[in-house]
């Protein structure tokens, strides 16, 4: 069992798979705990680690960057972030800002997964 | 005669940006009432977040001595947010282009290149400590 408030983790095939447990993720403080979590899945070499949107409905900048700082940690690395199941709305997000160029965005989990090792 | 559904607000809010996102999800299920679609509601959802945690974490800097002054005037098809701080404001011709590659991975200018994206306009004073957003809705659009 984790303790974290804002994430859940499971592991498949040596990738860490994490849910984001709110559906919006706008709230200061549940922001700055869910960017404290997100930096406890970088590993000095790196670390492979897939996100499933799924449940995220909404998300406000603040938000993003805690993805931006992981994504940032990890490549430093040698490792690599990969987002995946992102609902339309969102997905619109990151391709207003640009940043579907900065991150690896997959149609599902199993896809983000797989494309480690592929 | 047209029945025209409104709904207007009008509150000094504590910069707390607990009570600011309250207060915007109170803004949103208000506007969901009077019938604006939840599809257009993601913009203006993420237009809200980014005035008014802006104005209380960077305006204000959560001063508690400082208001943040909250403008909501909407009706089923116009939405307008009139979102001052009392901070010592901010240049946003200064905002960095975040979608420039060297600028992609930079913190800031997010926000403001969202709302430009969602509203129709987007509108600082002089001081740049005032914000003032507008949104016609589309009818043919939803």
């Amino acid at each position: 069992m984790s303790d974290f408030k804002c994430i859940d983790l499971q592991n498949k095939n040596d990738v860490t798979v994490v849910k984001l447990r709110d559906d919006k993720v706008t709230d200061a403080e549940r922001i700055a705990t869910l960017g404290e979590e997100l930096m406890t899945l970088s590993q000095p070499d790196g670390g492979r680690v897939v996100i499933n949107m799924g449940n995220v409905r909404f998300l406000s900048s603040s938000a993003i960057n805690k993805l931006i700082v992981l994504e940032r940690r990890l490549s430093s690395g040698g490792g690599n972030l990969k987002l995946s199941n992102l609902r339309p709305e969102v997905e619109e997000v990151f391709n207003i800002t640009q940043l579907h160029s900065v991150f690896d965005i997959r149609a599902d989990e199993n896809d983000a997964v797989g494309a480690f090792d592929s | 005669m047209t029945d025209i559904a409104y709904w207007n607000y009008d509150e000094w809010l504590p910069s707390d940006t607990t009570v600011g996102s309250e207060v915007i999800l109170c803004i949103v299920e208000n506007m969901q009432k009077i019938g604006w679609p939840e599809k257009e509601m993601y913009g203006v959802h993420v237009s809200l977040e980014e005035a008014i945690i802006n104005a209380i974490k960077h305006g204000n800097q959560r001063d508690p001595e400082k208001k943040v002054h909250v403008v909501v005037k909407s009706t089923a098809e116009n939405f307008y947010l009139k979102v001052t701080d009392q901070g010592a404001g901010f240049d946003p011709l200064a905002v960095p282009d975040c979608t420039a590659p060297e600028n992609l991975e930079l913190g800031s200018g997010r926000g403001l290149l969202m709302m430009r994206h969602y509203m129709d306009e987007v509108i600082y004073n002089h001081a740049g400590n005032q914000l003032e957003l507008k949104k016609q809705l589309q009818k043919n659009k939803t």
